[in-house]
């Protein structure tokens, strides 16, 4: 018989007993005697945000940038019901989330108490499993269940809704538990066969990988297009030696851009929706993909009955249903990136593919931008490059600046561009960005937002001051919501409705929140004042006032193929 | 590609929660549902949800493979229902006049079904077998006055011994 303790010193030294540090939350109603319990626990540091969705994309900044879980803390009711973009942004880009909610008390459920919400029924869709903790005999055991669904496999967001009277209720504590491996939970639930997180590989991988090498060997246009996945599972290593050993090209999709170092000789660029022109081509022309920790995503696809049509398709991934879904494949390998790629690399031999390579050079485009000189983002993200000598990790906000960011600067380190990809979700940045300072110390973090994507979560200024989050904010303000603007303008006849956007004086908005704040206009002050951002040492803020209708090139219109791109604006109008 | 009925079986633990999640994915995904059915099996805990898609062969395997990756379920498989048996029960509560009630029992002897309540102003008649076959039977009920019908959808079995969501010998 262990300690007894209440339901919220359990999931307190259940949440430590995890390797948890750091809690991202607000309190309220039903979760005060979690929080009641808290400070007897410092070594959980908590965060107080300024809005639960802020706590939910710090949670997932954090938890994308260190490989760990995230922790966010919400009430019953709004503060559960804030988490949910959050939670569905971690949901699309498969990040392992924890989400911890009070609930109203066990005997109000059901009943419109107040502030009471079915946030189980609610998150369903986009949690990878959710559980409402009926007893607390087994808190602790539901602590450990989630912790491991949301690591296990493909990552994704949990959460755990806690009645108040179980945060209250007393149940013993055994240590001893602690030793119990999570392989000692029930059998398999949940879990894909063949999806394990080691170097074992499924049986029916064999005959695949046999496969495999020999389309790699025989193939004369191949291609690499390198998602997420290889982020998750640490596979760069793997991923440069099949590049290099074959001589294929490397593409990396939105999620997987700094999986492959971008100043070398065989990375291309990004595909899809605003890929570079000489990327689609080559997709399109391609004679094999080996698409590896991705989904395939119509963002990157285009039209599928158009997509890569002379292109086999080798599809390594982590979650079985991912395989086919989108394309046809000719071989599907289910497992862990890095454990699958090495086991390939058993079988591939040396080549080259210098004439393919040579082909898909001639391919290469000027890159046009509609910049019309003065402040760019080119500029800005080149002088960003200089004066950090490429050591930063860059957190990109939704719309034009996200495409600009994840192309304009040159990645080489791994995991250092982060972004919200399969949701989209606007406001994501700056909390998001909170979460990657945290996890990476010492390192400059920058939340690069618009104009309209930073005023959705600006608030959280006053969480980077109070709790010393050194996170460097840059606005691009073109005085629109622009990537809406630009489809105004390409497929709605110019009509700019809704898209004007009106901002504060954000030197006086940083001034009011005590850090230093820059405004931009001109290119010659980029350099000074992103240096001036940098030696602070706190958050400060950085608004770039650049062209207000530049667009963002080239562009395939939702719906056509990668090989009709919009290339400049005489096109486009 | 062949479009044909499909049943998607499915062991998952007894709790409202997991047939919940279960349910909510096959909506999510977007599956074309013709009728599902759960109950119990010989495991105590666990229930097995039956559900009937008319599809090609590739959306069953993709709803299977987001089953499995579901909480609290234990194994789900696909198989074409020519490839098995199917059967779905219906209880028909009919009114069939004084004078008519004679005919009323030969279309149940005709159709194997069985009357299982009989009231003076209504008899509820129990039939079992495919979706064609019960069909089938209601039209011929529909001669009389038809004043409700519970049908249960089908459960499935593929033949031979290869099972499909067996309960595994673990749990």
């Amino acid at each position: 018989m262990g300690e007894l303790l209440t339901g919220s010193q359990i999931l307190c030294r259940a949440l430590l007993e995890e390797g948890v540090d750091l809690l991202w939350g607000y309190p309220g109603g039903a979760i005060m005697p979690f929080y009641h319990a808290l400070p007897d626990y410092p070594g959980l540091r908590h965060v107080l945000v300024r809005h639960e969705q802020a706590a939910a994309h710090a949670a997932d900044g954090y938890a994308r940038a260190s490989g760990r879980p995230g922790v966010c803390v919400a009430t019953s009711g709004p503060g559960a019901t804030n988490l949910v973009t959050g939670i569905a942004t971690a949901h699309m880009d498969s990040t392992p989330l924890v989400a911890i909610t009070g609930q109203v008390p066990r005997a109000m459920i059901g009943r419109d108490a107040f502030q009471e919400t079915d946030i189980i029924g609610i998150t369903q869709p986009i949690t990878k499993h959710s559980r409402l903790v009926e007893d607390v005999e087994e808190l602790a055991e539901a602590v450990r269940e989630v912790f491991a669904v949301a690591q296990e496999g493909r990552p994704g967001p949990v959460l755990l809704d806690v009645p108040k009277d179980v945060q209250n209720a007393k149940a013993a504590w055994d240590d001893g538990r602690s030793d119990r491996a999570p392989a000692d939970r029930a059998p398999a639930i949940g879990r894909p066969a063949g999806a394990s997180h080691g170097p074992d590989l499924p049986f029916s991988n064999a005959m695949a990988l046999v496969e495999a090498a020999r389309l790699i060997a025989r193939a004369e246009r191949p291609l690499i297009m390198a998602g997420h996945g290889i982020i998750l599972s640490d596979a760069y290593a793997e991923l440069r030696e099949l590049a290099e050993r074959t001589g294929t090209p490397v593409i990396t999709t939105l999620l997987g851009i700094s999986a492959f170092p971008e100043s070398h000789p065989l990375h291309l660029g990004m595909p899809g929706m605003h890929g570079e022109v000489h990327v689609n081509r080559a997709i399109q022309q391609a004679d094999l993909i080996i698409g590896i920790g991705l989904r395939f995503d119509d963002r990157v696809t285009g039209n599928l009955a158009a997509f890569a049509r002379g292109a086999k398709v080798i599809h390594i991934e982590l979650d079985a249903s991912e395989i086919g879904k989108n394309v046809p494949v000719a071989v599907g390998l289910v497992g862990d990136a890095r454990a699958l790629l090495r086991a390939l690399l058993d079988g591939v031999e040396p080549r080259h593919c210098n004439g393919w390579r040579a082909e898909i050079e001639s391919f290469v485009r000027p890159r046009f931008e509609s910049f019309k000189g003065g402040l760019s983002p080119d500029g800005i993200l080149g002088s960003l490059e200089e004066c950090t000598a490429g050591r930063c990790t860059i957190v990109s906000d939704v719309g034009q600046h996200q495409m600009w960011v994840a192309k304009l600067f040159r990645y080489q380190r791994p995991n250092t561009h982060i972004t919200s990809g399969g949701l989209g979700t606007m406001g994501f940045a700056v909390p998001a960005a909170m979460g990657v300072a945290l996890a990476r110390p010492g390192e400059p973090v920058w939340a690069i937002s618009g104009d309209g994507g930073f005023q959705m979560n600006m608030q959280e200024i006053a969480t980077m001051v109070q709790e010393r989050i050194p996170v460097k904010m840059a606005i691009f303000n073109n005085g629109y919501l622009g990537m809406v603007r630009q489809w105004q303008q390409f497929f709605h006849g110019r009509r700019y409705s809704a898209t004007p956007i009106w901002s504060p004086d954000y030197v006086a908005l940083a001034q009011a929140y005590g850090i230093p704040g820059y405004r931009v206009e001109r290119a010659e002050q980029v350099d000074g004042v992103v240096r001036a951002a940098l030696a602070h040492d706190g958050p400060a803020l950085v608004e770039f006032l650049i062209e207000q209708e530049a667009n963002v090139f080239p562009m395939i219109p939702p719906g056509a193929s990668l090989s009709e791109p919009i290339e400049s604006e005489t096109v486009a109008v | 590609m062949t479009m044909t009925q499909r049943a998607v079986t499915v062991l998952l633990e007894d709790r409202l929660i997991t047939f919940n999640r279960a349910v909510g994915l096959i909506r999510r995904r977007n599956l074309p549902v013709r009728s599902i059915a759960v109950g119990p099996t010989v495991t105590p805990g666990v229930s097995r949800l039956t559900i009937m898609i008319h599809s090609d062969e590739a959306t069953a395997d993709r709803a299977v493979q987001h089953l499995q990756k579901v909480v609290g379920v234990r194994e789900a498989a696909a198989f074409p229902a020519r490839d098995g048996v199917t059967r779905e029960l219906a209880l028909v509560k009919v009114r069939a006049a004084g004078d008519r009630y004679g005919e009323l029992l030969d279309v149940v002897q005709l159709y194997h079904a069985s009357v299982v309540d009989d009231n003076p102003d209504a008899t509820i008649v129990e039939l079992t077998g495919s979706e064609a076959f019960v069909l089938s039977c209601i039209r011929a009920l529909e001669r009389f006055e038809i004043l409700e019908v519970a049908r249960s959808g089908a459960v499935a079995l593929e033949a031979g011994s290869e099972a499909g969501a067996r309960v595994p010998a673990n749990i």
